[in-house]
């Protein structure tokens, strides 16, 4: 990555405008063709930098208000690779493993699920605890968003490229 | 003054917004291939988004970034035992720090759950600890959940009507 892929970075960060050539848009920023942007972009994703190009979206303004994040904590027959199963359901957002705290909080899994409501997210939990047969877990519905936006910021917490 | 009706978006917004989820085509005129995709014009997308964006539902389209490759190497999940009387001000603290990407409050005794994201793990606790300082929260109602693997992250919304009910499936 060199100095004018960060560039490229931050000014993506923006957001593509929604004109008939976005990426000629953000070009001119940069004194590059579009083409060139577009060459970067693939080489950005070639190497994982860029994992995906896709709109963020306020699912909440489009009905759906309910989100659980669930704690798991797999035993016996979950135990085999619980993540992957876990993860495997398409209706997961987020699928991550996590330290325990032992003796107070011993959930290593944790699932995050949304819907238009809080009984259809707990259908859709018990659903998939019977699938991975997983009984032991926690829904935690959330009451309130007072933070979410991308984990990473070019302008704010990026700045640590290597 | 009185407020404009709520924008209520019809079949093709949501469709729109289903393909807008998917990775966007690298192509020079990336939004009139995803309209031939649904039959419509480059133009009538365009206008669509535009208005999709300026009612709030469509926040910016912009690349996802692996927090690994930007120097993110370390991160966990915290969630605090908060007295109800403290929860916004205490929000607001946590909020603040640009290592805080997700902060919400929960419906649980541990009320507050946030995000802390750094170039390694010396630092995530260093921000956790002032968190606790300045907040006056004990460690002893605090769970530090340090992030062993991130195994999916995939935030995509169906959003068409028909299969807004339905319980998707996993493997057997």
């Amino acid at each position: 990555m060199d100095q004018i892929d960060i560039q490229l970075l931050r000014e993506l960060e923006r957001g593509l405008l929604f004109v008939p050539a976005p990426f000629d848009e953000i070009g001119k920023r940069l004194g590059l063709s579009g083409d060139e942007v577009m060459e970067r972009i693939g080489r950005l994703k070639e190497a994982g930098i860029i994992r995906k190009f896709r709109a963020r979206i306020d699912q909440r303004k489009v009905g759906i208000t309910a989100n659980a994040l669930v704690a798991w904590k797999p035993a016996g027959n979950c135990n085999d690779d619980p993540g992957k199963r876990l993860a495997a359901f398409p209706s997961v957002t987020h699928c991550y493993e996590r330290r325990p705290v032992p003796g107070l909080w011993e959930f290593t899994h944790y699932t995050v699920h949304h819907g238009y409501s809080k009984d259809q997210v707990l259908d859709e939990v018990k659903a998939v605890a019977e699938k991975v047969h997983c009984p032991d877990y926690a829904v935690l519905f959330s009451t309130r968003e007072f933070k979410r936006v991308p984990n990473v910021r070019m302008r704010e917490n990026g700045g640590g490229v290597s | 003054m009185s407020r404009p009706a709520p924008f209520e978006p019809d079949l093709t917004d949501l469709a729109i917004l289903n393909v807008l989820q998917e990775d966007l085509p690298l192509v020079s005129r990336p939004w009139d291939a995803l309209a031939r995709r649904l039959g419509i014009t480059e133009m009538e997308i365009l206008d669509r988004m535009h208005r999709l964006e300026k009612a709030g539902i469509i926040r910016g389209i912009s690349p996802v970034l692996e927090s690994r490759h930007l120097g993110l190497h370390a991160a966990t999940l915290v969630a605090l035992r908060v007295p109800e009387e403290r929860v916004n001000e205490i929000a607001a603290i946590i909020s603040s720090y640009p290592e805080v990407s997700h902060n919400f409050r929960r419906d649980h005794s541990y009320s507050l759950w946030f995000t802390i994201a750094a170039q390694n793990g010396e630092e995530v606790q260093r921000i956790l600890h002032e968190i606790l300082d300045r907040t006056g929260i004990s460690d002893a109602d605090a769970l530090d959940l340090p992030t062993v693997k991130k195994i999916k992250i995939d935030v995509r919304f169906s959003f068409l009507p028909a299969q807004s009910g339905e319980i998707t499936h996993g493997p057997d």
